[in-house]
């Protein structure tokens, strides 16, 4: 028996290569992905073992016992000393961290937080990658990855603002690469002499102290006696342990990126199985007679259907295969040029294929192909040995009409959908809201599979209307879409899918990013943000951890500006109610709240506020029994608590949460909060912008640290951030797209192949092959522009369905141009998926396929 | 390819037959078995082929299909084809409809030469100027009886004549089947489909290529008897190809083929002598 499977496989080898190619395609995602991730996972190990075992020893500061709240003690130069005493340790190394102020070319400063600066006190896991270390007090090196973002080079001057923000100036000496550890890596780091960091950044004590062990004593035994020496002061681990460790903790990116990726793969491995569930159905479909003879000289049942199955299993592990050796180079190639970006580090690690990528990708690969061939195969046993005899009707390929059950499953299935959207709707934006859109969609999904042969159908009838009227191919087309709307709907669904996902995703984002720019519009009608870098100075244990504040005389060089209209600054703080939650107290200085700065209130008007009134978040509302109108107790430490009037509620995501005041009762009750955290600058109508932001950075000129946002450069991030999102969502879903339209074709493909006679008959009447061609392109154009158009209109529903049960007022965007382009993508797919069965009809010669039965 | 065959122009030979509806054949009176290619009459014929040759290369050896054909057929005449399994009638008549080209050898049709024609020309030809009818697979299952009727006038884009469409189908007893899909109908009411649409366009010659070979007897015999009806009455020039004594005792002059070669005629013939004639030659 599986010697007749692989002879008819080796004889109906064309009628697979869609298929193959479809299941390739799938699993070239699957293991590509897994590839491209194991590799990046090496890549972050090899950058992170490779600088920790440089050494054998790494102590680290203890953390301190829980309920202390405060950072770890540093270690001391007598814990070096100790250390270095050590007859087990050969040389050991401190390592002192702070940060400073890096000035970038422009003179403004580096990154949303300051670098860190650490020094380097004795030999320590880093060195030198390019250049030298610094030596002297005018020195400094920079990390790889900051000297790459900021334009710098070994040999050029930066400066560095000290702690006072006094200017100093060092030569770049030399690049240390400090791989992924987001204490170098997150806000870049540079590297300084000890002596000169202490100047700069005032830091003592080391947050680190790396040794080498003594000749003849392992790393376990140097640490060990490192951890001896400093008792409960350090933790020590080896080289190696705290490599593993770090590895671990910032291997967490790529599996992220894994599990996002195989996501994907996973809707382009279920796409494939729709194609090859077609496929196999129109295939068993079509050799009822072949399997009927079987079955006449003495096959079994099970056996023709270990039969099927035993072919698809052969079709699914070659395609497999073949799937896996591209995904292999997909993942090799795509680590490459991505791994560098994720990881930072020049070098990628050799490609790794690990045998649970192979073999995952073998196994789904064939496992997708058997369980779609499953209900093919178990059709395959139905066929009587009877039908061998009877000559093939002149019906064949024409279906049977769609049952009164498959119409009320349907709408069952669709009301079922619509249900839980309109859930959504009533109870608002929820943690569930997401899933039970998701289901829902899953739901109504499934209602288009079951109604699916109705709607092409249907949709034939109505885009049939005008194709009727522009010739004969057109219209014999037009009947034929609707011939065997089964086999139609099912190719059609797989197209669907990937329109669902990518309409969907389009109407998201798109609505998202209306939403944003208008909320940011309506609260916010400011061109300039300026905020101060994070915090430089550090603080003691005992001290409120400072808010850093925009200095006091931007703002008075910004209230003189003629293009400047107005300056309101942010200030905030915070209290502690009676049952112990913190609240966040807040004021804006300079703004007539309910006209400069405004927002639709829960409950009450904003406009309403003023002196001796509270702005207030809904649930400490609700937790205090308040409403708009009662009084609302702020408790002032070390003063008298307030009683305000609630002059109304908000939801808390604009600008106003915690509690809002009037700017003198916040002055009055916390006069120690005198700086602006953030300063919003309105510029006057009919200002020249240009001129307006030259007053912005002028006013900042002696402040590099402050940074300067505009809204309409907030607005384009948010949009260009937005947009990389879809495009690359969009490619993702793209193999899924394609996947899809192979299946189309394969269909269209196979139908022309059971038609061969028809074809045939066609010409003999006069049909043209141009015409036969145009009239099979036109079939699967009409058959594509369904399936999207059905994908398109779900994802819009579902689109906004979503972003509704996100989004408490999202105003809708339905991304008309993105559509269009779905539109002529899939007109598109139908043209291209015709060009292989359109030659094939065309080419057939007329007297071969008349005299073939 | 030689320059002067393209287009349709007639060139030389007899001038494009004008359809003369008067001119009805009267049966031969040559009913004994004739040697010789009798002229059946004097007006110029419909469709010649001279030295009709066609040989398949299959693998090793050459198989010659057609070794040698001259013949023609009148307008009005009802012509059947005869001769055991492989003596190349099925051949023949693709080469005559322009659906298969000879290798060597012309075939006028209506004095226009169709060998050397390219692709689009013979479509056009067949499209215009011929009409099928098939043993099987006659019609496309997705369109019903009038829509395959009129599925050659629509691929033309020629305006259909309604009154002839109506006295097509009258004749052919289809008047309340039009609406149908082909697996609705008999299978002698889906030949009877396509002997409408052959004739309905009134071509110069119809092919009819074994039309009754998948019918029951009776179901036969009205097929055969509406081309009979269509060449006497319409002035119809049909050819048909058929392996069955009966169906070729319909027709007004029979031609037998043996190992691709035209071997012997009757004219006016009867079951029995055309199944003598065949016994004789596969003897």
């Amino acid at each position: 028996m599986l010697r007749t499977t692989l002879a008819g496989l080796r004889l109906h080898r064309s009628r697979y290569v869609t298929t193959v190619l479809a299941i390739l395609l799938g699993v070239m995602f699957v293991s590509g992905t897994m590839v491209f991730a194991d590799t990046l996972n090496a890549d972050y190990e090899e950058s992170v073992m490779g600088s920790a075992t440089g050494v054998d020893a790494i102590a680290e500061p203890a953390a301190p016992e829980p309920p202390v709240d405060e950072g770890p003690e540093p270690l001391t130069g007598d814990h070096l000393e100790e250390v270095r005493a050590l007859p087990e340790t050969a040389s050991a190394g401190g390592l002192v961290r702070s940060r400073v102020v890096l000035l970038d070319a422009e003179g403004r400063a580096f990154g949303f937080m300051p670098p860190a600066a650490v020094a380097f006190d004795g030999p320590v896991r880093f060195s030198a990658a390019e250049g030298a270390l610094p030596s002297d007090g005018g020195e400094i090196a920079l990390a790889t990855s900051t000297a790459e973002q900021a334009g710098f080079g070994v040999g050029d001057t930066v400066t560095v603002l000290d702690r006072r923000e006094r200017e100093r100036e060092f030569t770049v000496t030399g690049l240390v690469n400090f791989g992924v550890d987001p204490s170098y890596s997150g806000n870049g780091a540079v590297v300084l002499d000890p002596g000169t960091l202490e100047k700069v950044a005032g830091a003592t004590g080391y947050t680190e102290i790396d040794a080498v062990a003594a000749e003849g004593y392992s790393d376990r035994e140097a640490a060990d006696a490192v951890a001896a020496a400093l008792g409960s002061a350090a933790e020590v681990a080896t080289g190696e342990e705290f490599g593993l460790a770090l590895a671990e903790s910032f291997g967490a990116p790529t599996e992220m990126l894994r599990i996002a990726l195989l996501l994907f793969a996973f809707i382009s491995m279920f796409v494939a199985g729709i194609v090859i569930y077609n496929t196999f159905a129109i295939l068993i479909a079509q050799r009822q007679r072949e399997l009927a003879l079987l079955r006449c000289v003495g096959a079994q049942r099970s056996q023709v259907f270990r039969s099927v199955l035993a072919e698809s299993a052969v079709v699914g592990l070659v395609a497999s295969a073949l799937g896996v050796l591209a995904g292999t180079g997909v993942g090799v190639a795509g680590s490459a040029v991505v791994g560098p970006l994720v990881t930072g580090t020049e070098t990628g690690a050799d490609a790794v294929v690990t045998p649970v990528a192979v073999l995952t990708g073998l196994a789904v690969g064939t496992a997708v192909t058997v369980c779609s061939a499953l209900i093919p195969a178990v059709r395959a046993t139905r066929v009587a040995p009877l039908v061998a005899l009877r000559t093939s009707a002149a019906a064949a390929g024409l279906e049977k009409g769609t049952g009164r059950v498959r119409v009320a499953a349907g709408t069952v299935l669709f009301a079922g959908a619509a249900a839980l959207v309109a859930l959504t709707r009533s109870t608002g934006p929820t943690q569930e809201g997401p899933v039970l859109v998701t289901a829902a969609a899953l739901v109504a999904f499934v209602g288009v599979v079951v109604l699916g042969p109705l709607l092409v159908r249907g949709a034939v009838r109505v885009l049939g209307l005008p194709l009727r009227r522009a010739g004969v191919a057109s219209t014999l087309a037009v009947d034929n879409s609707a011939r065997s709307p089964r086999r139609a709907a099912t190719a059609m669904i797989a197209l669907t899918v990937g329109a669902t996902l990518m309409t969907g995703y389009s109407v998201v984002s798109a609505s998202l990013e209306t939403t944003m720019t208008a909320q940011l519009e309506e609260q916010f009608p400011i061109e300039y943000q300026l905020n101060p870098q994070f915090s430089l100075e550090e603080t003691g244990p005992d001290e409120e951890p400072a808010v850093p504040t925009v200095p006091a005389e931007v703002r008075e060089a910004l209230a003189d500006e003629p293009t400047v209209e107005a300056v309101y600054g942010q200030r905030t703080t915070q209290v502690t109610l009676d049952d112990g939650t913190p609240l966040s107290v807040m004021t804006y200085t300079g703004a007539v709240i309910g006209t400069d700065l405004a927002t639709d209130a829960v409950e009450g008007d904003v406009s309403g506020m003023g002196p001796g009134k509270v702005l207030l978040v809904e649930h400490y509302a609700e937790a205090a029994g308040a409403g708009v109108g009662d009084t609302y107790t702020v408790p002032v430490e070390g003063g008298t608590d307030l009683e305000l009037e609630v002059a109304a509620l908000t939801d808390g995501s604009g600008r106003f949460w915690g509690a809002t005041l009037d700017e003198a009762d916040f002055t009055a009750a916390f006069p120690e909060v005198d700086g602006d955290e953030v300063l919003f600058v309105d510029g006057a109508d009919g200002a020249d912008p240009a001129a307006l932001r030259e007053a912005v950075f002028a006013a900042v000129d002696d402040h590099p640290t402050v940074q300067v946002g505009s809204a309409a450069e907030i607005k384009e991030q948010f949009s260009s951030v937005m947009d990389v999102a879809f495009y690359t969502i969009a490619a993702l879903l793209g193999l899924a797209i394609v996947i899809a339209v192979f299946g189309i074709s394969n269909t269209m493909a196979l139908s022309v192949l059971e038609r061969t006679r028809e074809s045939a008959l066609l010409r003999a009447l006069g049909l043209a092959r141009s015409q036969l061609r145009r009239m099979l392109s036109v079939e699967a154009v009409l058959l594509c522009l369904i399936g999207a158009g059905i994908g398109i209109v779900f994802g819009v529903l579902f689109g906004w369905a979503a972003i509704g049960s996100v989004l408490p007022d999202p105003q809708i965007s339905v991304p008309l141009g993105q559509i269009a382009v779905f539109v002529a993508i899939a007109v598109l797919a139908g043209l291209l998926a015709s060009v292989v069965p359109g030659r094939r009809a065309a080419g057939t010669s007329i007297t071969g396929a008349l005299a073939s039965e | 390819m030689s320059a002067p065959s393209l287009g349709t122009a007639p060139v030389g030979g007899p001038p494009p037959p004008v359809p003369v509806y008067a001119a009805i054949l009267e049966p031969f009176t040559v009913t004994e078995p004739a040697t010789q290619p009798a002229p059946a009459t004097t007006a110029p014929p419909v469709v010649v082929a001279r030295g009709l040759t066609k040989t398949y290369d299959t693998g090793d050896s050459r198989v010659h299909a057609l070794a040698g054909v001259d013949v023609e057929f009148h307008r009005g005449a009802f012509t059947a084809i005869m001769g055991p399994s492989g003596s190349g009638k099925s051949t023949l008549m693709h080469c005559l409809a322009g659906l298969d080209a000879p290798t060597s050898g012309t075939v006028h049709l209506g004095g226009t030469p169709i060998t050397g024609l390219r692709d689009k020309e013979l479509t056009l030809l067949r499209r215009d100027r011929i009409g099928f009818v098939f043993q099987a697979f006659n019609l496309l299952p997705m369109l019903t009886a009038e829509q395959n009727i009129l599925l050659p006038s629509q691929i033309a884009r020629r305006p259909v004549d309604r009154e002839r469409f109506a006295h097509i189908v009258e004749v052919v007893g289809l008047r309340d089947r039009l609406g149908h899909l082909p697996a609705k109908l008999s299978g002698g009411q889906q030949q009877r489909v396509a002997v409408a649409r052959a004739l309905l366009n009134a071509p110069e010659v119809v092919y009819a290529d074994e039309p009754t070979g998948n019918l029951d007897s009776r179901s036969g015999a009205e097929i055969l008897e509406f081309l009979r009806d269509s060449a006497r009455d319409l002035d119809q020039t049909v050819v048909m190809v058929t392996h069955d004594p009966v169906a070729a005792s319909y027709a007004d002059r029979v031609v037998f083929l043996r190992d691709g070669r035209l071997v012997d005629e009757v004219a006016d013939p009867t079951a029995e002598t055309v199944s003598s004639r065949l016994l004789k030659l596969e003897a």
